[in-house]
């Protein structure tokens, strides 16, 4: 209690009020412009199309239509399909990420095997080269890949472009960087405790899982939080590698309106990009707050190890 | 691997070896047996799907820069090295590299530095600094895609926020599509407000990692704040300084959202960065051959400037891995 009032007149010393009034303004500047994106979420279209713009802008006839499209669906855009995609993506994505990172992880911190650092090595060195690169040939890739879409060995059809498979099919490689996170997290572990529950004749399945696994919690939802982010915001797979309507994800329906992508000149479809970056971007903040706690302890881990 | 030891190892440290490979042989070789089949097990079709789907189209990503290739239905054509040839000759190339490369090294700059005197005041014991840390953070967490199209509502020229109130305060808008200032400024200030957060948390929990034990003995000798800055603060936080340079310059070297959805290159090409002019000739000239050299460029500038920064930065750090590692032994005793 008395640390408590201690700690209370303190914050009022001149140093701490600075320290206060920067971290609390510059972080309402950061806010800001979510804080404006939830506020013209509230507009109608024709509101939105005729009101000057200021600083904060309140509609006056204020509507959750944009919010309750996300849920609902809307006629002109199928704004449900992107939500269920990007969720079912994200979703798979994280599943196989935490799986592969855990068995490459556990391999790489606890079995001795010829050649382990030179693979652990070049995968980790790979991690360096820009993802551009393989972009064309993955589309290439995709388009010939074989005994698919209508492909005989290697061409005819449109392989696996524009299908489901573009999103399911990197499943199952190796996630390095968790791998990587693993292994430092796993060789905290004494190894006493594998050495006992092998005593006691547990497989190396059962090790992993129910010995390993658990003291492995912190790192794995850093694992998790991190990929299921990247994948729910990236644009790229579905942006490229796929076409039609039924497939796309909700980042890839905003690039799509977005000017970049459109013919110049036209004004983009702002209260429908708003509406898509609202169903982006708030289920990634509530991501984000169940999850703080791991990310500051991974962020830090990853650091420090680093 | 033993018999080129035995070779070039003095007499008594060959023997010494031996009898230490004899002692333990029968035990680890049967460990490292079973060890190298559950590891083969596991590994083997994680990394081969990862070889086919990665390393692969990787590989092929730089072969693809010796070849002339536009058009995904023309046949390639082997052009040996007049790709890069032609990317040292035409500014839209060299430009679009020097500007990743200095735009990289503004935001990575800027971003570090605010990161860094936010994680001075975060490391305070201030009420309320974990809702701080949050909050700086959750620019992160957002989609590119969906925070620049608001962006793009703040600079709207007609109806934009900053140019209503710029016309309110009886200034005249700016057009700012019209400007390569305004256009490098607003993906330098967009940059900076997805980076800091995250750079602020790495730097905090470099800060908190510094011993302080070390803040004590300076308190005994009598150093002031500065001296334990520059003294105790700055030499504790050297390995994650590298850490967080480099990832920070990798990945701001190759920025490219920002500037697909914010200027798209505009105005006439003047804001293209190189990972933008890549995606430019792969997906809307089809210029695959150019696509891949440049690729391999910006590949070789990341590696380069990872290399020499780490080199750099580790040269005089045997004195802290000393010390480390005697804490270490101590510890294991």
């Amino acid at each position: 209690m008395q640390e408590f009032s201690k700690k209370l007149a303190m914050q009022f010393k001149p140093k701490y009020l600075f320290a206060h009034l920067v971290l609390f303004g510059v972080g309402l500047v950061l806010l800001y412009p979510l804080i404006f994106m939830v506020t013209v979420g509230f507009f109608t279209e024709e509101e939105f199309m005729t009101t000057v713009l200021g600083l904060l802008p309140f509609a006056k006839q204020p509507t959750w239509d944009n919010f309750l499209v996300l849920f609902n669906g809307s006629a002109d855009a199928a704004i449900q399909q992107y939500f269920l995609n990007s969720t079912i993506r994200t979703v798979y994505a994280t599943f196989w990420a935490l799986l592969t990172a855990l068995l490459a992880g556990y391999v790489f911190a606890r079995l001795k095997f010829r050649g382990k650092e030179v693979i652990f090595l070049t995968l980790l060195a790979t991690q360096m080269i820009p993802a551009t690169v393989a972009l064309i040939p993955t589309y290439l890739q995709f388009a010939r890949w074989p005994f698919a879409g209508g492909n005989n060995i290697f061409t005819g059809g449109t392989g696996i472009l524009d299908t489901w498979w573009v999103y399911l099919i990197g499943g199952p490689s190796i996630n390095i960087m968790g791998a990587f996170l693993v292994k430092q997290s796993m060789e905290k572990v004494p190894y006493e405790l594998d050495e006992a529950a092998k005593v006691d004749g547990a497989g190396t399945l059962r090790i992993i899982f129910q010995i390993l696994l658990p003291l492995q919690m912190p790192i794995m939802a850093f694992i998790a939080i991190t990929t299921a982010l990247a994948t729910w915001n990236d644009f790229i797979t579905p942006f490229f590698y796929t076409s039609s309507d039924h497939l796309q994800t909700l980042p890839a329906a905003i690039t799509r309106l977005s000017s970049a992508a459109a013919s110049p000149g036209t004004v983009p479809n702002w209260p429908l990009i708003i509406t898509l970056s609202l169903g982006t971007t708030l289920p990634a903040l509530f991501l984000f707050f169940f999850f703080q706690k791991y990310i500051v302890q991974g962020l830090a881990n990853t650091g420090i190890k680093g | 691997m033993i018999s080129n030891d035995g070779k070039t190892v003095e007499p008594e440290g060959g023997q010494l070896a031996i009898g230490r490979e004899l002692r333990k042989f029968p035990r680890k070789s049967s460990v490292k047996r079973r060890d190298g089949l559950i590891a083969a097990i596991i590994l083997t079709p994680m990394i081969l799907w990862w070889l086919v789907l990665s390393g692969f189209p990787t590989l092929f990503g730089f072969v693809l820069g010796f070849f002339e290739w536009i058009g995904i239905s023309d046949s390639p054509k082997f052009v040996w090295f007049d790709n890069y040839v032609r990317f040292f000759q035409d500014p839209l190339y060299y430009q679009a590299l020097w500007r990743s490369i200095w735009l990289g090294g503004l935001v990575t700059s800027i971003t570090l530095l605010a990161g860094f005197g936010a994680s001075l005041l975060m490391n305070m014991p201030l009420f309320g600094k974990g809702i701080y840390r949050s909050v700086w953070y959750i620019p992160a967490v957002t989609s590119t895609v969906a925070t620049t199209q608001i962006f793009n509502i703040l600079l709207d020229t007609n109806n934009g926020v900053i140019n209503n109130i710029l016309v309110s305060m009886g200034k005249p808008p700016i057009v700012w599509q019209y400007s390569v200032f305004w256009g490098v400024f607003w993906i330098v200030v967009y940059s900076v407000w997805k980076g800091v957060g995250g750079a602020a948390l790495i730097w905090l929990a470099g800060l908190q990692s510094v011993d302080t034990a070390l803040y004590e003995a300076a308190d005994i000798d009598g150093a002031g704040r500065f001296a334990k800055l520059m003294n105790v603060t700055l030499p504790g936080l050297k390995p994650i300084a590298t850490y967080i340079v480099i990832t920070n310059l990798i990945s701001a070297i190759q920025i490219y959202e920002q500037v697909l959805f914010m200027t798209n290159g505009g105005p006439y090409g003047q804001t293209e960065v190189l990972v933008f002019r890549i995606y430019r000739d792969a997906f809307w000239d089809f210029n695959l051959g150019m696509a891949g050299a440049s690729s391999l460029i910006m590949a070789a500038v990341v590696l380069t400037a990872t290399v020499f920064y780490y080199r750099w930065s580790t040269v005089s750090d045997r004195s802290i891995t000393t010390r480390r590692s005697r804490k270490l032994r101590k510890g294991g005793l």
